[in-house]
């Protein structure tokens, strides 16, 4: 490297560093406290002059060696080295995934913590391949999915508790709520594209939460629903102490009692609903409804010159996502036993639809791996508490720079007229 | 040969503009009737009214069934092309870029397969009537692309493939709904000789071996002076000539409206 290099690259990192002050200086250097009658402003210089300093010498580092670049070309050829080798062996991959998943809950180090981390992830992950129906195939941007999911919540909550109805009655039902709001959210919003269409579904989402908190009679307001049934094994409850004439799981396979009976259950539950939405989405994507879908994100006016029929295909499109997001959201009331519109804020629907669009669009793996990184390095960094959002948009940002079209972003057709060549 | 096409009085107007005054023209069955014109004449306007983008201001089009006949004016939007079978492409290409050539072909099947599909259920199910129904599509697409000469790309993406074959794709695709009546807008432009010769042997294989009608808007004179059976020649909306492509070559009034009049 030359001398002019270096003067350059120290000029650069001053400008930095006077960057850095700038910030660091009003938002971390003046500290109010409250002392006695009145507020104090304390300075805390030193920590302003560590952190401006660690700005200039990181600057300064990184343009001496130039090791962004190495670093990006190391970092990017990992991705897709990674990326060609789950769409290769997608096959593999997903068993390996699947087995993997099953025998989960039994691995030595499975405790509580990561049951319950667990199961959170696979919601996501169930929410996520719901909304790639909406979002992924049929290209329209939802930005109020999380209405459908406390509909599901909502509807599963005051049906079970009204009307007593065991779960596996009303988790249909709980769908089928949903899928009609899908519809009733299609209609006003079938002409709105892109960024249009995402202001009006994010509307619906407050829409639905704002009437969830006012509508004291039927919802219980801000105060939620408390008391929901939770599951059975088949009609085995999971209690210490069954009541009368009732046997519960434990007793009938002769187990000794343990809390981590009904997390496992409910474990194994998201996992059986999140391959169904898999299976199902995989499935339709390869009929026509789901080729008209991705025909419409391609381009509606061909798909008007075709004959077909713009309005049905959204709809459906609508109604399916909503369904999905409907069990997820009964799912989420049996296993919380409690539910408020607090659970059901916009930062929901934008941690599914970051989900969505940083895994590819469309692709189902995708949203796995997406899942798994998003949440789960939100959990790893939950000690640090209010900064545990920084590692969440540090993760968005990362995955943003190197792989700018989602972590899998390749899209396989859904026929083949030469079979697969290799 | 039968009347396949008959548009009467047919008026445009946007706002104080009045794009089409007053036109009525003729297409036959298995005839290629060219509508040319200088730019801004209304040509495509011409055809968004046929093809139900555009409601028109006044007239009526109809389209002729062995005995009987269908006002066009009925149908909008995707019922142009599914009920009326009228079928058209763009001046600017619109294929689905992101999905592969047989899909494209799959789409435009998408009614008949949806009906076999059960609505999804039986595709959902994988009953055996709907696979073979989806294999005869298939076979339909494949048909299309020998004769394109594109099978072998069918697996690829849309998009990838070359101008001049995305310009043959569209108009196969455009067939795959087994129109009665196909619309071409511009289908030379931004074509290579080469490209526009076998545009023309595409189209006259249309013409001889479908019951399809072919109307054709074109500025290439080679392809119009080519294949046209019928040429009718706009200008500022108004038809000012009807007649063979010899015909129109010839015509004063048609040099006058290209070239402008002699002071």
């Amino acid at each position: 490297m030359e001398k002019k290099d270096i003067i350059q690259s120290f000029k650069d990192s001053l400008f930095t560093g006077l960057i850095a002050l700038a910030l660091f200086g009003p938002i971390v250097g003046l500290r109010t406290a409250s002392k006695g009658e009145g507020l104090f402003i304390t300075p805390q210089w030193g920590i302003v002059f560590l952190l401006v300093g660690l700005c200039v010498l990181g600057r300064f580092l990184i343009n001496l060696n130039s090791a962004r670049k190495t670093e990006i070309t190391f970092f990017s050829n990992f991705t897709s080295k990674f990326s060609a080798i789950t769409e290769d062996k997608a096959k593999h991959f997903a068993i390996t995934a699947i087995l993997f998943a099953v025998v989960f809950p039994f691995l030595p180090f499975t405790d509580r913590y990561f049951m319950d981390v667990a199961i959170m992830i696979l919601t996501y992950i169930m929410l996520g391949w719901g909304l790639n129906i909406v979002v992924g195939l049929a290209g329209l941007l939802d930005l109020g999915y999380v209405a459908f999911y406390a509909v599901g919540a909502y509807s599963y909550a005051l049906i079970a508790t009204t009307f007593g109805w065991s779960f596996w009655i009303c988790l249909p039902l709980a769908g089928v709520f949903a899928g009609f709001f899908g519809i009733l959210l299609g209609f006003p919003v079938l002409r709105l594209r892109g960024d249009y269409l995402a202001i009006v579904t994010l509307g619906f989402g407050e829409i639905i939460r704002i009437i969830l908190i006012n509508w004291y009679e039927v919802t219980n307001g801000p105060d939620g629903i408390t008391g929901i049934p939770r599951p059975s094994f088949f009609g085995l409850p999971f209690k210490r102490s069954p009541d009368e004439g009732e046997t519960s799981f434990h007793l009938f396979f002769n187990l000794e009692y343990s809390t981590m009976h009904r997390i496992i259950f409910l474990y194994y539950l998201i996992l059986v609903l999140a391959l169904i939405t898999n299976y199902f989405t995989l499935k339709i994507r390869k009929l026509p409804v789901g080729r008209a879908w991705e025909a419409l994100r391609e381009d509606e006016i061909a798909c008007k010159s075709l004959g077909v029929n713009p309005t049905n295909t959204k709809l459906t499109a609508f109604a399916i996502g909503a369904m999905f997001g409907g069990f997820a959201g009964s799912f989420f009331a049996t296993r919380q036993a409690f539910i408020s519109p607090e659970s059901f804020t916009f930062i929901e629907s934008a941690i599914i639809v970051a989900i969505v669009v940083l895994g590819g669009m469309g692709s189902q793996t995708g949203v796995v791996l997406a899942s798994i990184f998003l949440i789960g390095i939100t959990e790893m960094f939950r000690d640090l508490e209010q900064y545990r959002m920084i590692a969440f948009g540090g993760a968005m940002v990362l995955i943003m720079v190197f792989k700018p079209k989602g972590i899998l972003a390749n899209r396989k057709p859904t026929i083949l007229m030469h079979g697969d060549k290799k | 040969m039968s009347n396949l096409l008959s548009v009467e009085n047919l008026t445009m107007k946007f706002g104080g503009l009045t794009a089409i005054d007053d036109l009525s023209f003729d297409a036959k069955n298995n005839q290629i009737t060219s509508i040319i014109g200088p730019n801004g004449a209304g040509k495509t306007t011409v055809f968004n009214c046929l093809t139900g983008f555009y409601k028109p201001t006044n007239g009526q089009m109809f389209l002729h069934k062995e005995d009987s006949k269908i006002s066009l004016r009925k149908y909008t939007d995707f019922k142009i092309a599914y009920v009326a079978k009228v079928a058209r492409t763009f001046q600017n290409i619109r294929l689905f870029p992101a999905m592969s050539v047989l899909e494209n072909l799959l789409v435009a099947q998408h009614n008949e397969l949806m009906v076999a599909s059960g609505y999804s259920l039986f595709g959902l199910l994988d009953l055996k009537s709907y696979r073979d129904k989806e294999q005869l599509a298939v076979d339909k697409a494949r048909y299309w692309l020998d004769i394109i000469g594109l099978t072998h790309r069918a697996d690829d993406n849309a998009g990838d493939l070359p101008y001049g074959d995305q310009r043959k794709l569209e108009i196969v695709r455009a067939m795959c709904i087994e129109p009665r009546l196909l619309c071409l807008d511009e289908p030379a432009a931004g074509l290579n000789p080469k490209e526009s010769a076998e545009l023309n042997k595409l189209l006259k294989f249309i013409k001889t071996e479908k019951q399809t009608g072919i109307l054709l808007i074109e500025h290439d004179m080679s392809v119009v002076m080519g294949i046209s059976d019928h040429v009718v020649v706009l200008n500022y909306g108004k038809k000012i000539f009807e007649g063979t492509a010899d015909q129109t070559k010839n015509s004063k009034e048609v040099i006058e409206a290209y070239l402008g009049v002699d002071e």
